[in-house]
């Protein structure tokens, strides 16, 4: 069921949010395709009891009585978070994240914390230490990553919405893979308090639902000013559901010249010329662009991300909280140890690299260079965002991919995000939706939109949706 | 990279690893080397390294109480800890 009609199942009284809990649970314990971490059934019955008992209260709030998964990044008060990790498999935060605190404010019920790759390092969900998920459509194949479980979460029809955070592409490349609509929001619109760092001048939660309507409903409920995140925006607040269907005109779209020389695959390819289409039959204009510095972008974030990772990660050591090794004999013992069995091989291989780049003799080559680059990468969007309201490309280079995929390319893994990191790096918004299907498997195109220009994001691609039916195909 | 710049890396991220991983993992950490290095050819001495998106303002609150003192349950979350403190192995002989 989409998130507007099950929301609207409880307005009307159809149905009560525990009957809603009941079902959504039902579905997650005949889930075989390893989306969940850990489920919480008690609490998310007692949650909907309240909800139900507060009717009035909650009638009118963006997610009255739906149930939905959150990403297992976000701290739950008394509540398991692992972020995939080893590291974090029995930790217990005592407080909510701002992003949990805000939904359960807007009248939603977690239902489950959704699996994701180690510290939300990966692109495939198979770093996670609970096991790599399967995608809905193929279980063969990968859902993306990192919140690939709450992608595969949302395309199973398990719940209508769920949260994920967007640090290179980790909603966007699973939402493409799986066929559902997700957006990162501008860096600073929803606070990142009580969301487990990973690199934290690029990490964004947003939205996933199967089409604009839940993600708007859902951002709305994210969004807000905190003052316990220093980066968090004043912006004044918009009604993102309300401005769905605000008429923005006829938009000027760029498209990046030569985007076909970048690998991406002839299915994603022949997808998206479709796509174009749509866009022009709405009475939207496309306009050539030359972005040639984007794929210079993957080098700056395999700098940057590792760097910011080494440095957040250094505070998982075995004393304060998360796993510890035993039998330690001493101090520094004690830190090796704790880190070597606590972290995943990807997750170190990451430590080491962001070491490397900010250790003396390598800093100016890789760090500051990595920085201007990403300089570039920002002033050539604001360039761009002079000429046209949009940029329109493919989400990702390829569709679903096997697991344990062997490549010839030993960097294919990192390429995957080769179309969404440029967005992180800039701080842009940028949502990712359904536009094809080859294979008998989704594709995603994406928008990428000027800073705070999330209300143009929705309501674009709610009028593709409104005229397109590929964010409605189920696996 | 070589063996001993591994070693000192692995020290300075305070990491384990057999020796008889190392080339692996040197092999692993190179392979990525080579996909940063394609950076190094860009001429960028005119522009300033950017390391945040946003104008970052400074939040400031006021210095009051906030009655958010969860010491037992930040205790409770450690691997061991004693009354009022965190406990590790002896530091000093």
């Amino acid at each position: 069921m989409n998130f507007k009609d099950q929301r609207e199942k409880f307005r009307s009284k159809a149905i009560s949010a525990k009957e809603a809990v009941k079902e959504a649970m039902q579905k997650i314990k005949n889930d075989n395709l390893n989306i969940f971490i850990n489920d919480f059934e008690t609490q998310a019955l007692k949650q909907a009891d309240f909800i139900d008992n507060n009717f009035e209260k909650f009638k009118n709030t963006p997610l009255s009585g739906v149930p939905i998964a959150h990403k297992d990044i976000f701290c739950t008060n008394g509540l398991k978070t692992t972020c995939g990790s080893k590291m974090l498999e029995n930790f217990v935060p005592p407080y909510d994240s701002t992003v949990i605190k805000n939904c359960n404010e807007a009248g939603s019920i977690m239902v489950a914390k959704t699996n994701m790759d180690e510290f939300a390092m990966g692109s495939s969900n198979e770093t996670s230490y609970f096991g790599a998920v399967s995608n809905p459509w193929n279980s063969d194949l990968v859902p993306g990553g990192s919140s690939g479980g709450a992608a595969a979460c949302v395309a199973a029809d398990i719940t209508s919405i769920s949260t994920g955070t967007d640090t290179g592409g980790s909603i966007r490349q699973p939402a493409a893979l799986c066929g559902v609509t997700g957006l990162k929001p501008t860096y600073g619109l929803v606070s990142r308090w009580g969301m487990i760092a990973f690199c934290s001048s690029m990490d964004q939660a947003g939205p996933f639902s199967r089409d604009a309507f839940g993600c708007a409903a859902l951002l709305d409920a994210m969004a807000s000013y905190d003052e316990k995140d220093s980066t968090c925006s004043k912006r004044v607040e918009k009604n993102f559901e309300s401005l769905l269907t605000k008429n923005f005109g006829s938009l000027k779209i760029g498209v990046i010249k030569n985007i076909d020389s970048l690998g991406i695959n002839t299915d994603v390819m022949q997808s998206y010329e479709t796509s174009k289409s749509v866009l022009t039959g709405l009475g939207h204009k496309l306009k050539e662009v030359d972005f040639s510095e984007l794929s210079s972008g993957i080098c700056s974030y395999y700098v940057i991300a590792p760097a910011e990772c080494s440095s957040n990660l250094s505070r998982f050591d075995g004393v304060k909280y998360g796993y510890r090794a035993s039998n330690q004999k001493d101090i520094s013992n004690l830190y090796m140890e704790t880190r070597s069995e606590g972290f995943g091989d990807e997750v170190k291989k990451r430590i080491l690299i962001g070491t490397h780049v900010l250790s003396a003799g390598f800093y100016d080559a890789y760090y500051l260079q990595a920085q201007k680059v990403r300089r570039m990468i920002k002033n050539k969007f604001e360039s761009i965002f002079k000429d046209v309201d949009l940029i329109f490309m493919p989400t990702t280079l390829d569709q679903a991919f096997e697991k344990n995929r062997k490549d010839s390319d030993p960097n294919r893994m990192y390429k995957e995000d080769l179309l969404t990191i440029p967005a992180n790096l800039a701080g842009l918004p940028a949502i990712s939706f359904p536009n094809g299907f080859k294979n008998s498997l989704p594709v995603g195109g994406q928008f990428i939109g000027n800073y705070f220009s999330e209300d143009l994001l929705l309501a674009t691609t709610h009028k593709i949706q409104e005229v397109t039916d590929w964010h409605k195909m189920t696996p | 990279m070589d063996k001993i710049e591994l070693k000192n890396l692995l020290f300075l991220a305070r990491i384990n690893a057999d020796e008889k991983e190392h080339p692996e993992i040197i092999k692993k950490l190179q392979n990525t080397f080579n996909l940063i290095d394609e950076m190094q050819d860009l001429d960028l001495s005119d522009l300033e390294p950017l390391n945040n998106p946003l104008e970052l303002n400074n939040v400031s609150r006021k210095d009051e109480n906030n009655n958010r003192n969860k010491k037992k349950e930040f205790l409770d979350n450690s691997p061991e800890s004693d009354d009022d403190y965190f406990t590790v192995p002896k530091i000093i002989e």
